[in-house]
């Protein structure tokens, strides 16, 4: 369950970053969690909840973005669709030289007064 | 999580030597390094126990981060990774290695592939020539910690509790009840599991994924984040091979799927094939 260790790290750095920009109270909270992370966006989004509980975001509007994955294939070099990190160039059956999108964890911003 | 700062890092965590009572004062270390920039909240009572670091790296210009609270709810941009914390406290971590020339390893595996063995036999056959230390990472039990202190070289443990990872706070604690020398090799052994820890960077030097020929050959495909995130993979207990249904060459091609960079060896900690390989392997990362 390293999700709910996640959704403790997201408390901590919206707790200081509420801090820092002086707001007390927080609406809204815009998360990225890439397709092919490695962390299940549910159970992420249900530790969060948990774990929001008598915090600063207990009633924030959690909204999670899911990001797709992406590769750059190593032969062709074309961009490609992952749907896990398995996943072969569609075109020549190669392996991504590099994954280009989908690993995302971040806080993205929130509303906040 | 943190009951004084609210600042939601698991302080469930304890680290103690073999033999070592767990008292409240000593072992529960809750001196996590908070990186949060406190300096406005004054109201804010933290225990003496806890390290604040006033670093203000980031202040970088937010725009409207700095004006007065506004009545009206206001878009504030963060865009930070959630592991920020993590990785800066692993980076941390890390300089500390290099600088002393110590080579961490980070041991990944599900729960009984041959770890600890493997830790065992490499400290008998290599402790002289190298210093060695351990850190043991396991949910409850001290089994593996006192099993290491058999072999006589410094050895603690970290109990996670429900944790099902290492992190690199753990690590950044547990180093303080060490006392590395230069040129060593530290090894972490982490908790027995192949999903948990492929998110949580140590500072590592490198991460070594063990997996056993009693497992399916298909491991790799199943848990590929930590067979991509690993720079080594050990097939271990290959002395069980004439008995068990397990195809080398797949296991290898499964393996270099997620990860094409993967090294790859045969050993099994029972009869010392491979051994040689592996410790040849680890001079390498000096
Ligand atoms: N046959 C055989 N058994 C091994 C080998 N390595 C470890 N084992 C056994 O596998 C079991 C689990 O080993 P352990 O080191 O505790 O695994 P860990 O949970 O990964 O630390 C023990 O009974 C070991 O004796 C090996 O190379 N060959
Ligand atoms: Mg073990
Ligand atoms: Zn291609």
């Amino acid at each position: 369950m390293h999700e709910l260790s996640l959704a403790l790290e997201v408390l901590g750095l919206v707790t200081s970053e509420a801090a820092k920009n002086r707001v007390k109270v927080i609406h809204e909270i815009q998360i990225e969690i890439g397709k092919i992370s490695g962390v299940e966006s549910d159970v992420f989004q249900a530790a969060l909840e948990i774990s929001a509980r008598n915090s600063i975001l207990d009633n924030a509007r959690i909204i999670i973005i899911n990001s797709p994955g992406k590769g750059r294939c190593m032969s062709c070099s074309e961009e490609f669709d992952m749907e896990d990190l398995l996943a072969l160039c569609p075109n020549c059956q190669h392996q991504p030289s590099e994954i280009t999108g989908g690993r995302e964890l971040k806080v993205l911003s929130m509303m906040a007064e | 999580m943190c009951e004084t700062c609210g600042c939601g890092q698991p302080d469930n965590f304890t680290i103690r030597m073999p033999g070592e009572e767990l008292t409240d004062d000593h072992n529960r270390d809750h001196d996590h390094e908070h990186h949060h920039e406190h300096e406005h909240d004054d109201d804010h009572k933290h225990g003496d126990r806890h390290k604040h670091h006033h670093e203000h790296e980031e202040d970088h210009p937010h725009g409207h981060s700095y004006e007065q609270s506004s009545p009206t709810p206001r878009m504030i941009d963060i865009s930070k990774d959630i592991l920020s914390e993590n990785n800066l406290t692993a980076e941390r971590n890390r300089g500390f290695f290099e600088g002393r020339s110590i080579i961490c390893l980070n041991l990944v595996s599900a729960p009984g592939s041959g770890k600890t063995t493997i830790l065992e036999k490499t400290i008998n056959e290599r402790a002289k020539e190298r210093e060695i230390f351990v850190i043991e990472g396991d949910q409850q039990s001290m089994n593996d910690a006192e099993r290491i202190k058999k072999t006589g070289v410094p050895v603690v443990q970290i109990n996670t509790g429900a944790g099902c990872h290492l992190d690199a706070r753990m690590v950044n604690s547990a180093i303080k009840r060490l006392e590395l020398s230069r040129n060593s090799v530290l090894f972490i052994e982490n908790v027995g599991n192949l999903v948990c820890p492929a998110l949580f960077d140590l500072g590592e030097t490198k991460r070594v994924v063990v997996m056993s020929v009693t497992e399916g050959e298909d491991k790799p495909e199943k848990y590929p984040y930590m067979f991509a995130s690993s720079h080594l993979c050990i097939i271990n207990k290959t002395d069980l091979l004439p008995y068990v249904d397990f195809n080398v060459e797949k296991a290898m091609e499964y393996a270099r799927r997620t990860n094409p960079d993967l090294e790859i060896i045969l050993m099994s900690a029972k009869t010392g094939e491979g051994m040689q390989l592996w410790y040849e392997w680890i001079d390498k990362n000096q």
